[in-house]
């Protein structure tokens, strides 16, 4: 073959991720034989080599484009159409697509976006690409049945304190500097959007019957979720609670969030032990 | 390979997330569904939920859009495992993926690239395939796929190129019969003799969508419904094929479940039309292969 294949694909692959279109990145492949680009593809009076190769561009851009707007519509919402364009031109340029899924074609928008000069217009907007994304990952995380009230009920109130509760694996504590939740929940009712509150917050994500849900929760409580997932015995996630009542019951305040965390499927169930071999 | 080694299923629909609710709670009267083997090689959540609901009606045939089988690059063994635990799970009566490559150097270009046709490319191509069948422990299907460019070093036109991988890699062939229409009009070559130049033998499964005219080419885009020219391709396809499972595919401006299941039900009719009435029925294979089709997939 006059050309190694992957020296082809290599050509073709450069020239459907030019950022700028397939003639601006001709410009660059200054190693192209004489005969250039029609040299390999085929060409003719209907479309050109290189009108060609631009469909596919088109194709590579608008595809993912599109599914770059149905996981972040909120952030492409408080954008605008020609930002998020363009945004999503650099960010392909930055961070190409490596996985089989377009699943994962977006997990680092949020970070391209922290450093990237839209911020200038709308400073919290990595976080609420961030907020968008864990939808997005907890929505597709791994299954486990969650811990249900009655099973809670079931454990001897003696047994309590020892308890080493698990959080459920479709779960993300997002710590934010923003208050976004509040942005998401606007664009999500078609509202408008305001800047929100420059304030810490602390967003839980989770699923619940295949369904996503997320949630601003105080400092209290994402510390003592995240005191659970370290393995922490019931005790040490209590007194966290107790400590932070604020005046309030300590008992009442245990017992409210944990029955949230139940109905809300946040907890999963013990994972089974297997029996020792004999 | 041949045919028979493959259960006939009917006449089928790619399952789309728009429908997942309508075809969990009504159980739609078509007789089998594709999955985007991609869609579902997730850790956990609703889609899973969904294959495994929708699986214990109707038989589940998984294709794939990554495996990138005419990359240069080695072949993804992640990718590959994911794909066989996949099928592990949800049992489908064959597995599928396109004479293409995506991506190159460790990217994905999520698209479907045409190969030079070439003798060295149907070598590189084959090998790949047949080492993926080892490690799937079964015969794949490949697809034609609808391309906007040709190269100049092919040498071979690209029914003989289908025929050459399949032939090579033993495989069998899922034939597109827009795709076929689409890449006949954009390099200009006659659909008819696609048709009757692939070796019956393989074609195991048809591919039915719609796509997009631009004017200088087509674009297959699934957004529209089947042409009549199509249709055309497919009737002379069923002549010559006989008992080939046929699918349905719409993944843009997806309509109501009907409009799917309608277009399905023309496949149907025009196979009936040609092979008699009541051929189409699910698990009644051609007249060859009249034994029982499918035993491992029966509907519930």
């Amino acid at each position: 073959m006059a050309f190694p294949l992957k020296e082809i694909e290599s050509l073709l692959y450069r020239l459907i991720t030019a950022p700028n279109g397939v003639a601006e990145g001709l410009l660059a492949e200054r190693n192209l034989s004489p005969g250039g680009l029609g040299a390999i593809v085929r060409g003719d009076a209907r479309l050109s080599a290189a009108e060609r190769v631009d469909i596919y561009a088109n194709m590579y851009f608008y595809r993912l484009l599109e599914v770059l707007k149905e996981d972040f519509p909120a952030t492409a919402a408080v954008l605008g159409a020609d930002n998020f364009h363009n945004l999503v031109t650099g960010y392909l340029a930055e961070y190409p697509p490596t996985e089989p899924s377009v699943m994962y074609v977006g997990c680092h928008l949020a970070a391209y976006l922290r450093d990237h000069p839209l911020r200038n217009a709308a400073p919290y907007i990595a976080d609420l690409a961030r907020l968008e994304r864990a939808l997005v990952d907890v929505f597709h995380a791994p299954d486990a049945p969650a811990l249900e009230a009655g099973q809670m009920r079931a454990i001897s109130p003696e047994d309590w304190p020892a308890l080493r509760l698990r959080t459920h694996p479709a779960h993300a504590i997002l710590d934010l500097e923003w208050r976004v939740a509040a942005v998401l929940e606007a664009v999500e009712q078609g509202k408008e959007s305001n800047e929100p509150a420059h304030e810490t917050s602390w967003v839980l994500v989770w699923r619940r019957n295949s369904r996503v849900f997320y949630r601003e929760i105080d400092a209290v409580e994402s510390a003592a979720l995240e005191r659970l997932e370290t393995g922490a015995a019931f005790r040490q996630v209590c007194d966290l609670i107790a400590a932070g009542a604020a005046g309030a019951d300590p008992v009442i305040e245990i017992n409210r969030r944990l029955e949230r965390w139940l109905s809300d499927g946040i907890l999963a169930q013990p994972a089974r032990r297997r029996a020792p071999r004999k | 390979m041949k045919r028979s080694d493959f259960p006939f299923l009917g006449f089928g629909v790619g399952l789309r997330r728009p429908h997942y609710g309508h075809v969990i709670e009504n159980h739609p009267r078509v007789d089998w569904f594709e999955v985007i083997s991609e869609n579902f090689m997730v850790p956990g959540g609703r889609p899973l939920e969904v294959l495994e609901a929708v699986r214990e009606r109707y038989p589940i045939v998984m294709h794939g859009v990554s495996m990138s089988i005419g990359s240069a690059d080695p072949l993804d063994r992640n990718y590959l495992r994911d794909l066989k635990a996949l099928a592990r799970r949800c049992k489908p009566a064959w597995i599928s993926d396109h004479l293409c490559w995506t991506g190159v150097g460790g990217r994905n270009l999520h698209d479907l690239l045409p190969l030079p046709y070439t003798r060295e490319v149907v070598d590189h191509v084959a090998a790949r395939i047949r080492r993926v069948q080892d490690l799937l422990e079964r015969r794949i299907l490949i697809e034609n796929v609808s391309s906007y460019l040709g190269f100049v070093s092919s040498t071979m036109t690209e029914w003989e190129f289908l025929t050459a991988v399949a032939d090579e890699a033993d495989c069998g062939i899922l034939l597109d019969i827009n795709n076929i229409f689409v890449s006949a009009f954009n390099h200009g070559f006659e659909a008819g003799k696609y048709i009757d130049a692939v070796p019956a033998e393989r074609v195991v499964q048809y591919h039915l969508a719609g796509h997009s005219d631009h004017g200088a080419y087509l674009l297959d885009t699934h957004d529209h419904p089947v042409r009549d020219e199509v249709w055309t391709l497919y009737e002379r396809a069923v002549r010559r094929f006989g008992a080939v499972s046929a699918l349905v595919e719409w993944d843009d401006h997806i309509p109501e479940f009907g409009v799917l299941a309608e277009t399905a039900g023309r496949a149907r009719s025009i196979y009936e039309s040609v092979r008699g009435a009541g051929a189409g029925r699910y698990g009644v294979s051609s007249e060859r292969d009249r034994e029982p089709a499918l035993q491992a997939h029966h509907r519930a």
